[in-house]
């Protein structure tokens, strides 16, 4: 992830982190100012509903003693104290007169209780209401809610009574309106609230006792939680029902308990008020939030990339003047016009770039200076044995001269012939250094590998088995699906040859040579191994190995594996080495099947390569001279 | 001797007075020719054909009786039979389930009628009915027992036959835990049989007991109607479980609905937990309300046409009684039933009648008898 991604998500996290504060902020703000706007609603409801209720009261007491004004009524309290007083006469009347008076209950009642006509329970005359004869004074005695037997069941009744006194015996008027679907229906209540009823007429909540105004079912269970709680602490509850995942199905109930003369609970209203207003406009609000987030977001993104690009720009230029120096141009500069830090690094950055040139001129003068030291110690080395004889040949020829001179002939002859012997073997090391020196470029030609590899095991069984020194036996492991390579057989042959002579070298009493080729998985290279069983190297002497004039021999040139390494890059090889102290070596070759169009440079030190370049090697000067 | 011998002579002397200031009268009262006489009744009977089969038994009662009139005589198996217009009237007009027009059939071998004809409104409601009596539209219809008391005090001219209609509870055989006698019991005792009378009835009736009326048998007193619901309320918790019933009842009669209700209060009082259920919903039922009439106004005869329509649905025993049954048969038998509680009586109702002012010769028809339109006459009017 480079610096300007990075610095472009830590502005954006940073954006959306306050960006999500806000929202939440104003989420958590505004849903407070809804629900309390909620409360003051509902609060406001209830209070109409109180108010209705009591006027609903107060109906109920003026219609009830309205008929126990009536004329008719009057009669059947007069006709009732006569001796022979005939209560049957008046069994049908309740019905009628609750009727033309709309009362859902009403009960005439003799002076003992006995009800004379029951309009809800038309069958139930003659039994007796003993709540009503206790003395009380029912003209002092409000509206109250009662639990009323009809035909249907039991019911709740918000009652009424009067007494209509005549002579010795009075009658009692006993009305009322059932608190049920009708009642609730005739309830006016605004848009987005209803009225719900539970008759508590059972042990525990029932869903029959639950009524409601519309035929929609519903799932009264929902309500047993709130009815509960309010059959064990009878007031005013609240309670939010969730109908659906939907959060805008939510309803919001106030129970109020309806409660008897005695106290006792009778009935509970839920009032309830749908949130689905309140959370449709919460929602809109979200959504105009989240647009305006979305929007924030967007040009917070745009605004972070624009950020990040600026502040990351001499950073870029940076990391690019370090990639051109770590690629080798250590000339490269970095152009940042800023100030502040990035403008010091940059300028630091020039400054070590200079530095680094400077001293790169100075190191390679010193390689070169140290190069040119070591080919002299070279040559020295390899000039002075053949030197020493030279001299000494000469020398006896002059005293033979002097002191012999019958003798020189002969001396003559022999000493000519040495010195023809050492120039030849002058003449070989100087061969030797100028073959290196003019490694020619590869001629690729579709070559198979193991035909290279069988060959050199064949020039080489002569001296696998030469009379006189210990055996060595070839072993070859070639894969015989081995594709054919882009190469230059003459190349490849010299090096394979190389690297059997360095192995013959490293088996002094004899071994296993081992040749293996294998096709790599990707099918772009060909592997070549040569492994040997001799003396081995240290790991200072495998890492030195391929530098030329390098060599671990007594008359090596230490030019063998250098050209190895040389053949191998000009393929677009690569050569590597491992060794185990008195194990064995193994060389492992990989070429490609075709060569690079500019296979890499050899990777000779600096100096040597220089040294070619500008001609000034040893065997240049040489083949200068022998030009 | 002589100290009582006047007040006597004075008695003789003022009821002989009495008598031959009747006989003028009288004489100025003989039956007259001609008239129409309004008819109304409940029924909208579709056909007067004896083979066509009636919708309900009310249907079935008023088609018996207007058959009785066009056709004149029976056949074996007791259906009327003739040609329509062989009895005392014949048919000038038939308005299926509206109205019939009936004229009198001169050739009648029982005699001509006194009426010309009968002009018969179908499917008339009992209010409609009542009204129309009130306001003199019509001259004879039937008036729900119940309602005889508010007719009489608008002023109705009313006619009672002896109760004999037997409203009672029916308890078919029923293959689970609720056939079980206790249970009837239980609710036969719980049934406040004179609540039922002197307030639904309006004192028409009587509470019955048993299945035959005092008037016939002479042995109703036997059997008793006194409300126990102490009684039911302990024979109920005998019984396991608690059963929950259900009682059949035809809503369509207003009657029935109401003494169904009264039953159920009482039940409910004794613990006894019943319910409700339209029988034209045609719903299996645990009891049903049912109204019983009288076939004949002989014991014997009246038990057996009860047995005939009961014993199907009860599985009581159907053996008819023996023409030389005595009494003590008869009774040893109602007995039998009733303590079966198969049947559990209720009340005795009559057959109440409303008559325009005009109607003369009205005799009111035993049980079993038919209404004798044909023997009535209608005074001129005034």
């Amino acid at each position: 992830m480079t610096f300007r991604t990075k610095l472009f998500w830590i502005f954006t996290l940073a954006m959306l982190f306050a960006v999500g504060l806000i929202a939440a902020g104003v989420t958590i703000v505004t849903r407070q100012a809804f629900d309390e706007l909620n409360r003051q609603h509902s609060d406001a409801l209830i209070a109409q509903f109180q108010k209705e209720f009591a006027r609903r009261q107060e109906d109920v007491v003026h219609r009830v003693r309205g008929i126990a004004e009536e004329e008719s009524t009057t009669r059947m309290a007069v006709a009732l104290n006569l001796p022979k007083g005939d209560a049957s006469v008046y069994v049908n009347d309740a019905s009628g007169v609750s009727r033309s008076h709309q009362l859902d209950l009403l009960d005439f009642v003799s002076n003992d209780g006995s009800i004379i006509s029951s309009a809800e329970w038309p069958a139930r005359f003659g039994y007796k209401l003993d709540w009503i004869t206790r003395p009380e004074d029912w003209a002092t005695v409000g509206p109250f809610l009662m639990k009323m037997d009809t035909a249907e069941g039991p019911a709740l009744g918000l009652m009424s009574v009067a007494k209509v006194p005549v002579a010795d015996k009075s009658i009692y008027v006993v009305g009322g309106e059932r608190l049920g679907k009708e009642f609730l229906a005739s309830l006016v209540l605004p848009a987005g609230m209803r009225a719900l009823l539970y008759l508590n007429l059972d042990p525990s909540f029932q869903s029959a006792n639950l009524i409601q105004t519309s035929d929609e079912a519903v799932d009264a269970e929902r309500f047993a939680p709130l009815v509960e709680k309010e059959r064990r602490q009878p007031g005013e509850q609240t309670a939010k029902i969730d109908w659906t995942a939907d959060a805008a199905s939510a309803e919001v109930f106030h129970a109020l308990p309806l409660q008897g003369r005695q106290r006792d609970l009778l009935g509970v209203l839920l009032v309830g008020s749908s949130q689905r207003d309140a959370v449709t406009l919460e929602r809109r609000i979200l959504w105009l939030a989240l647009g305006v987030v979305a929007l924030g977001l967007l040009i917070g993104l745009l605004m972070s990339w624009w950020a990040a690009a600026r502040v990351t720009r001499p950073v870029r230029k940076l990391a690019e003047g370090a990639h051109k120096v770590a690629e080798g141009n250590w000339s490269a500069r970095v152009d940042v016009r800023s100030g502040g830090e990035i403008g010091q690094l940059a300028r630091a950055f020039n400054q070590m770039t200079d530095q680094l040139v400077d001293q790169r001129e100075r190191l390679v003068q010193a390689e070169r200076v140290a190069a040119w030291r070591e080919v002299a110690r070279r040559l020295a080395h390899e000039l002075k044995n053949p030197l020493f004889p030279l001299q000494t040949t000469v020398e006896n020829l002059q005293r033979a001269k002097e002191r012999h001179p019958d003798e020189f002939e002969e001396v003559f002859r022999e000493s000519t012939g040495i010195l023809l012997a050492e120039i030849e073997n002058l003449k070989k090391i100087v061969g030797r250094f100028s073959d290196f020196a003019k490694m020619p470029r590869p001629e690729l030609l579709p070559v198979s590998l193991n035909e290279v590899v069988r060959a050199v095991v064949k020039l080489f069984e002569a001296q696998f088995g030469a009379v006189g020194r210990p055996p060595i036996t070839p072993e070859l492991h070639l894969e015989e699906d081995l594709p054919v390579i882009q190469a230059d057989s003459t190349l490849l042959t010299r090096a394979v040859e190389n690297l059997v002579l360095n192995a013959m070298d490293a088996m002094p009493a004899g071994g296993v040579i081992m040749f293996r080729t294998t096709s790599e998985e990707e099918g772009a290279e060909v592997h070549l191994e040569i492994s040997d069983t001799g003396t081995g190297l240290t790991p200072e002497e495998c890492e030195r190995l391929f530098t030329p004039y390098y060599t671990t021999k007594l008359h090596g040139t230490g030019l063998g594996l250098a050209i190895v390494q040389s053949v191998v890059s000009d393929h677009g090889g690569r050569i590597s080495v491992e060794s185990e102290t008195g194990v064995g070596t193994s060389f492992h070759v990989h070429l490609p099947l075709k060569p690079p169009p500019h296979p890499r440079p050899v990777n000779f030190p600096a100096t040597l390569e220089e040294n070619e370049a500008a001609d000034v090697t040893p065997a240049a000067e040489e083949e200068k001279k022998e030009a | 001797m002589k100290r009582t011998l006047l007040p006597r002579l004075a008695i003789i002397s003022l009821a002989s007075a009495f008598v031959l200031s009747a006989i003028p009268a009288r004489t100025a009262r003989r039956p007259r020719y001609g008239g129409t006489l309004r008819v109304e009744i409940g029924p909208a009977m579709s056909s007067l054909d004896p083979a066509v089969g009636a919708a309900n038994p009310e249907d079935a009662a008023a088609k018996e009786q207007l058959d009785a009139l066009v056709y004149d005589h029976r056949n074996a198996d007791g259906a009327w039979a003739g040609d329509v217009g062989s009895g005392a009237f014949r048919v000038t007009a038939w308005e299926a389930g509206k109205r019939a027009s009936l004229a009198a059939n001169d050739d009648y071998h029982g005699g001509r009628p006194f009426v010309d004809s009968i002009e018969i409104g179908l499917g008339r409601s009992a209010r409609e009915r009542l009204l129309d009596l009130e306001l003199n539209k019509t001259d004879f219809a039937e008036i729900a027992p119940e309602q005889a008391r508010i007719a009489a005090d608008r002023g109705v001219r009313i006619s009672r036959s002896q109760p004999d209609e037997l409203l009672a509870l029916v308890f078919p055989i029923a293959g689970d835990g609720k056939d079980d006698v206790r249970v009837r019991e239980a609710i036969a005792r719980a049934v406040d049989r004179a609540a039922i009378v002197n307030f639904i009835l309006q004192k028409e009736g009587e509470p019955a007991g048993g299945l035959l009326p005092q008037w016939s048998s002479g042995t109703a007193f036997l059997f008793s109607t006194a409300a126990d619901a102490r009684g039911a309320k302990e024979i109920w918790s005998q019984i396991a479980g608690s059963p929950r019933l259900v009682l059949g009842y035809d809503s369509a009669d207003s009657l029935e609905k109401s003494v169904a209700e009264r039953v159920v209060v009482n039940a409910r009082e004794a613990g006894i937990s019943l319910a409700l259920k339209n029988t034209a919903m045609g719903a299996p039922t645990d009891m049903r309300l049912m109204r019983l009439r009288m076939a004949s106004r002989e014991p014997r005869l009246a038990l057996a046409g009860f047995l005939e329509r009961l014993a199907p649905m009860t599985g009581i025993d159907e053996a008819s009684l023996s023409n030389a049954a005595s009494p003590q048969e008869i009774y040893d038998r109602e007995r039998a039933i009733v303590e079966s509680y198969r049947v559990i009586p209720l009340v005795w109702l009559p057959q109440v009648y409303g008559l325009s002012a005009r109607v003369r010769d009205w005799k009111v028809p035993a049980a079993g008898e038919n209404w004798p339109l044909a023997d009535i006459w209608l005074e001129e009017a005034p």
